[in-house]
């Protein structure tokens, strides 16, 4: 999944010249908290409502009045992304960095825009949940083979896997959490347990 | 008395071999009110038209489901066509069409003023999406037989007792103001198809329509109907439709395979009171029931004969007829049940009964909260 496939295309922009109470407004109208700011059709810096809010607040010092130029304000360089990063690239680079959005760049050219609500949207369909479906939740050891079991398993029965996901637990095994395409995830259950694999979702039907 | 709309060629809505999903169920239901006198005498319905499929599903969709059921027809999993949930038969189609013409006449006798009550024994697809076949749903009668009530001019609230969420009929309407759904189902976190959570309150001017309770697998039928109670009769005063629509599935039953809820056949007998209070009190008495899932042979035969009787006002008869239970010997299995109603206590005590009760109570509770601001 790259991040062209879940970035906003054409995203509402500001130019540089334009007032902190105009960007405000823009945000309001839109329903958005970021705005990319444009100097001579080039990506110049980045506003978020935040930055909007704390410019402006009646408890800093010296707050910015209202007609201030974005450009007193905006935050530069701006970090940005490739419309072929993995969305997971993407990700990490927000969440390193501790911000809300990437502006995608091609070449130089402003072509979409990435939050973290898209990033949200991205993991409801790399889980499946998009779809209707079922969870089963598998504990395996850590070692070759034993996803092409449980996989040739549920090829077996003919079963289509809507989603497939796995992460380490705290006891050094690898869950693996399937989303199915079928209204009964219990026969699996079953047959999995049946096969010698640690079924642990749905919980009352777990082989422990 | 209610309409009975029925068809014998129901029974090619079927997914064959071992499939839960059997048109068997309708048939030991005739079979168990004809042996004990009384006997349906049901209006057979039009098949569904393209044009009627059509302001719910797409037209690729129609082709595509047409084309897997011919003979030696072309799979279509894009579409969930010919996956193990919904396997196609040559004749599903013309079945499926049957069973959508069924709940669409219901609906049109209801709007036309010729019935008040209408019991169609069949349907009940509520999986079913604009373009996907999905849990033994191949075409959404419900929401078709909705959109017919409200281009009526007729605001509908629709219920679904199925154990599993309504979700295609929720999402196909989730704009619409004129129609309130209700679900009430196990949590989506354990069971297909994972959705009908309390913040799924509808979109635009249907927010505030649409109305899950996810509850807890094992919830009994006192909890069950604390929740009907305390949601489902305030929200329809609050309402007020023309229609109730009722998809009354069996599968909550203790007995089913497929999921894990516990209601008796004394909670659906009391259940389907209340439905029809309901009815009388909000909407004239206008009221279409479907049947739906239901998946355990002991079971949902007995819960829809309950289900006829009760809608009908004829009194429950008590000992399942010897003949009924010898010709479907091989459906009911050993120990067959020799009664309508469940024995009592028929299950072991629930250990966590009282933490489910109020996990339940909760969910109805924040329901409430988020819909207080949306009411008013």
């Amino acid at each position: 999944m790259l991040v062209r496939e879940i970035m906003h295309p054409d995203p509402v922009t500001i130019a540089a010249g334009a007032s902190l109470q105009e960007a405000y407004a823009l945000m309001q109208e839109r329903g958005i908290r970021h705005l990319p700011v444009m100097e001579g059709g080039r990506l110049a810096g980045i506003v978020t409502d935040r930055d909007l809010r704390l410019a402006t607040s009646a408890l800093s010092p010296s707050p910015f009045p209202p007609d201030t130029g974005l450009a007193e304000i905006m935050r530069r360089p701006v970090h940005t992304a490739d419309p072929l990063d993995p969305v997971e690239v993407a990700a990490r680079t927000m969440r390193e960095l501790k911000i809300g959005c990437l502006p995608v760049l091609e070449d130089t050219r402003l072509v979409g825009i990435v939050t973290g609500i898209d990033l949200l949207d991205a993991m409801l369909r790399l889980t499946g949940v998009h779809r209707p479906s079922g969870r089963l939740e598998v504990c395996v050891p850590d070692r070759p083979g034993e996803l092409a079991r449980l996989t040739g398993l549920l090829s077996s029965r003919n079963v289509n896997i809507q989603s497939i996901l796995s992460y380490p637990d705290a006891d050094g095994n690898v869950r693996i959490v399937l989303r199915i395409a079928s209204i009964d995830t219990r026969p699996l259950a079953e047959a999995l347990c049946g096969a010698g694999f640690d079924v642990v979702w749905p919980p009352h039907h777990a082989c422990r | 008395m209610p309409v009975v709309v029925y068809h014998p060629g129901y029974a090619s809505y079927r997914f064959g071999g071992e499939h839960p999903f059997s048109p068997v169920r309708m048939e030991m239901v005739l079979d168990l009110l004809r042996e004990t006198g009384n006997p349906v005498r049901p209006v057979e319905p039009p098949a569904a038209t393209d044009e009627e499929l059509l302001t719910v599903h797409t037209a690729r969709y129609l082709e595509a489901v047409a084309a897997a059921s011919r003979e030696g027809g072309a799979p279509s999993p894009v579409f969930g066509l010919d996956t193990p949930d919904n396997p196609i038969l040559p004749g599903l189609d013309e079945g499926a069409r049957l069973v959508v013409g069924g709940t669409l006449h219901g609906a049109r006798l209801i709007a036309d003023g010729e019935a008040r009550q209408v019991l169609q024994l069949g349907g009940g697809l509520h999986h079913a999406m604009p373009e996907l076949a999905s849990g033994f749903c191949i075409y959404n009668d419900l929401a078709i037989a909705i959109r017919e009530l409200v281009s009526r001019g007729l605001t509908v609230a629709y219920l679904d007792i199925d154990v599993h969420h309504g979700d295609g009929v929720q999402q196909i309407l989730y704009t619409d103001e004129k129609v309130m759904t209700i679900s009430l189902h196990e949590s989506g976190e354990y069971l297909f198809p994972g959705t009908g959570w309390l913040h799924e309150l509808g979109m635009s001017s249907g927010h505030g329509f649409k109305l899950n309770v996810p509850l807890e697998p094992f919830t009994e039928g006192d909890s069950y109907l604390e929740v009907v109670e305390r949601l489902v009769e305030p929200a329809l005063a609050y309402f007020r439709p023309d229609v109730l629509v009722v998809q009354a599935g069996a599968d909550a039953h203790w007995c089913d395979p497929l999921a894990d809820l516990m209601l008796t056949t004394q909670t659906y007998e009391k259940l389907f009171r209340a439905i029809l209070d309901f009815a009388e009190l909000f909407t004239g008495g206008r009221l279409l029931v479907t049947l739906g899932g239901g998946y355990s042979l002991r079971a949902t035969p007995r819960v829809w004969t309950i289900l006829h009787l009760t809608l009908s006002g004829l009194p429950l008869f008590d000992e399942l007829p010897a003949p009924w239970l010898e010709r479907w010997s091989a459906q009911l299995g050993d120990d067959p049940p020799a009664r309508l109603h469940d024995p009592p206590s028929p299950y072991e005590p629930i250990p966590r009964w009282e933490e489910i009760n109020r996990h339940n109570r909760l969910m109805v509770q924040r329901l409430q909260d988020a819909v207080s601001m949306l009411w008013l």
